[in-house]
């Protein structure tokens, strides 16, 4: 037999595999770039100091375009249009089978769509500051002002809003995306094992949740 | 009042025309399933506020569970009409086709689809011809005792109905199907043709268009491990699909 493997597979698998690679990685590192904010007692730097650094090393990063578009533009591109795409070939039916699973499966979606719009909007908001009306500077531009920027922006509280709404969002679409990609990639087959390894994403998730919100009001404190 | 049923019940008089809600109200027996109740308007085909209609369209076979034919929709939950007891369920009884089936007519819907999955993902064993091919492969106790789970599937429809990923909008063929690719795979015999169903499986409206909701192991009602096979399915497949092509 000749060996075929569709494209409508290889498609799939990429929108699984981009949610963790480099997405999800991007995520951790994200967060923990945005946790400088809350500054080091013992080294006796403040958040501004330590932040506006983190943000100047990233920039400085060898092959840092390279590495932006091809590492995050474009996977994310694929993730979030091809996702859209599978939210589109889904018609939910939770109100009639109200099973913990049923729900996942449509916040999971629903979420995808916020972060469709929040992170379109993020990036354009700090990545290149061209949202009308709020921030025109980028962050990647300016590293010396880094945390004022995000400061400006977050003592505004619909904005600030927007923000929990956005990182709440995202820590549930990766949390349980991670489930969803262990399924899918055949790691966790068993009953058993998909339960537990559910509740242990639950905690990833509870855990980034909160660590995505106490770095967001450290740039207000 | 008398000891009455009453039912609220999806009418379609064929497979173009509008759907319309017509109650019923019919004598109680004790211990009854639905399908008594659809007998009784059978017989007397008036509705409850007394204008005369038509009988009541539906199938049923074997009245345990066991064909399948009598899959409706009661109460918002898809399940076999003939162990809906009328005792146990809430009342009037929301009794409605399934809906991702073509209606032939009332209840009775074109279950089709799902037999066409079954020859898409080449859900038989073959055999060489009608001559004695003497005795078949001896199967391990527990490959039979996962398989013989595996094998009660009726093709009822439930876990297509109550699947978000299947419906107008997408191809995927559904749980039953796949059920069948991992219960075909994992006979010996079976096991020979193992690629040509991985391959079937990922392709358009195949395993990778399952969302993982997970409902189709709720309601089936074989209990079959549905999201099991599901799961086994995926390891198969993305295994094959990393390394298949470099035996090319
Ligand atoms: S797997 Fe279960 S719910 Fe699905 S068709 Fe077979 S018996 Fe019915």
């Amino acid at each position: 037999m000749s060996i075929k493997v569709s494209r409508h597979f290889v498609l799939r698998k990429l929108h699984q595999l981009t949610g963790i690679l480099p997405l999800g990685i991007f995520l951790l590192e994200h967060f923990y770039t945005n946790s400088k904010a809350l500054g080091s007692v013992s080294a006796n730097r403040t958040g501004i100091q330590l932040f506006n650094e983190a943000v100047g090393d990233l920039q400085s990063l060898p092959y840092v375009l390279f590495v932006e578009v091809l590492g995050i533009f474009v996977p994310l591109i694929y993730h979030a249009v091809y996702g859209l795409v599978i939210t589109y070939e889904g018609k939910p039916n939770a109100g009639s089978y109200d099973f913990g699973r049923n729900w996942l499966y449509v916040i999971q979606r629903v979420t995808g769509v916020i972060l469709f719009v929040f992170i379109t909007f993020h990036v354009l908001n700090f990545r290149f500051g061209l949202i009308p009306g709020l921030n025109t500077r980028s962050v990647a531009a300016h590293p010396d002002q880094a945390f004022q920027i995000v400061r400006g922006e977050f003592l505004n509280p619909t904005i600030l809003f927007v923000y929990f709404v956005g990182i709440a969002s995202t820590t549930f679409h990766f949390a349980n995306g991670l489930w969803l990609f262990l399924i899918d990639w055949g790691i966790a087959v068993g009953r058993r094992t998909q339960r537990l390894v559910g509740y242990a994403c639950g905690v990833v998730g509870v855990v980034l949740t909160a660590i995505g919100i106490n770095a967001a009001l450290a740039f207000i404190h | 009042m008398a000891d009455t049923v009453r039912l609220k019940i999806k009418r379609q008089d064929g497979p173009d025309t509008s759907a319309r809600w017509e109650e019923f109200e019919v004598p109680h027996r004790k211990g009854e399933n639905l399908l008594t109740c659809l007998m009784d308007i059978q017989k007397n085909p008036v509705t409850a506020d007394g204008k005369p209609t038509t009988p009541v369209v539906w199938e049923s076979n074997c009245l345990e569970e066991v064909c399948g034919a009598c899959t409706m929709v009661i109460n918002g939950r898809v399940r076999q009409g003939c162990t809906a007891l009328v005792d146990k369920i809430e009342q009037p009884i929301k009794v409605e086709p399934m809906t991702k089936f073509p209606v032939v007519r009332d209840l009775m819907v074109d279950r089709s689809r799902m037999f066409e999955s079954l020859k898409k993902v080449h859900a038989w064993i073959d055999i060489d011809g009608t001559h004695d091919l003497g005795p078949g492969p001896r199967v391990a106790p527990d490959v039979q005792q996962t398989r013989y789970v595996l094998s009660t599937c009726m093709t009822c429809g439930c876990c297509l109905e109550a699947c978000p990923q299947i419906n107008p909008r997408s191809q995927f063929i559904g749980a039953a199907a796949l059920n069948q690719v991992r219960l075909f795979n994992e006979h010996p015999s079976g096991a020979l043709h193992k690629d040509v169903r991985l391959e079937a499986i990922m392709d358009d409206g195949g395993i990778s268009d399952c969302g993982n909701a997970q409902n189709c192991v709720q309601v089936c009602p074989k209990n079959i491990p549905l999201t099991d096979s599901i799961a086994a399915l995926y390891r198969e497949t993305t295994w094959y699909g990393l390394f298949s092509w470099l035996k090319r």
